[in-house]
């Protein structure tokens, strides 16, 4: 019945299905949880949310504190970054020997 | 050069995305589509007073959410050939269509002809023997039975009168 075949979405959530992922929303929010379900709206489904408490001072960044959710439906709209959790970690300045290089070689 | 298809081609190569909160993301890009949803690898996130660094596997980014992507230099001489590409295909679809569209006449002509011929055929065929056949016999009876009365009456009228 459809006329097109139906384009497959670039995002290909399916290998993330109960592992880890990290999704941050429009307006400033982030929360961890376990991939349950999605669809093609990139509507997402968590389990064992959790909430990175923000700075008060600047809505932007979060801080390290959490707070628990639960079960979770995001809504796909205000999802701005999906990222799976697992290889996810803080790094130093990584720019930093690139910037030194550069002004060495200048 | 259309900007999504300058994105299309940067695909597989560096390029930075910064976000409307001020976020950049520096990985390769892997995939786009037409809404600059873009899925990216290997990727670098810098918070927006790039005092922090994050390192992602992957990530996927909404495109609304987007204030502008950087692509290397090189991707402008790929878009071109990919353009120039594009238009001789486009160019050969065309001359397909264009044998397509004279071939198809020509086919529908042949089936339904064919299709016509013999429906055609069995049903006049039918017809023809059926009523053809009598309605001659019938008419060549009628137009005698009537000449003869018409003539007969004719002249008995004439005699009649006379």
């Amino acid at each position: 019945m459809s006329t097109a075949p139906k384009k497959e979405s670039i995002l290909d959530l399916q290998k993330f299905l109960g592992k880890g992922i990290s999704v941050k929303f429009t307006g400033g929010r982030e929360v961890q949880g376990i991939l349950k379900g999605y669809d093609p709206l990139v509507n997402i489904t968590l389990d064992q949310c959790e909430e990175y408490i923000r700075d008060p001072q600047d809505p932007l960044n979060v801080t390290n504190e959490k707070r628990y959710l639960g079960l979770v439906v995001c809504r796909g709209s205000s999802v701005m970054m999906v990222c799976p959790m697992e290889g996810c970690e803080e790094i130093d300045n990584p720019y930093l020997d690139q910037v030194e290089g550069a002004t060495e070689e200048s | 050069m259309l900007p999504l298809s300058l994105l299309r081609t940067g695909q597989g190569h560096q390029i930075m995305v910064e976000l409307k909160n001020g976020e950049t993301y520096n990985g390769i890009l892997v995939n786009c589509d037409n809404w600059m949803n873009i899925n990216m690898r290997t990727v670098i996130r810098t918070s927006k007073d790039s005092d922090k660094f994050w390192k992602l596997q992957g990530c996927y980014i909404r495109g609304n959410t987007i204030k502008y992507i950087t692509v290397p230099d090189e991707i402008i001489d790929l878009v071109a050939e990919e353009e120039q590409k594009q238009q001789q295909q486009q160019q050969q679809q065309l001359q397909q269509q264009h044998h397509h569209h004279q071939d198809k006449p020509m086919g529908r002509g042949r089936g339904s002809g064919v299709g016509r011929g013999r429906g055609g055929n069995q049903n006049d065929g039918n017809m023809g023997r059926g009523r053809g056949g009598g309605g001659g016999d019938q008419q060549g009876s009628y137009r005698g039975g009537r000449g003869g009365r018409g003539g007969g009456s004719d002249r008995g009228g004439d005699r009649g009168r006379s």
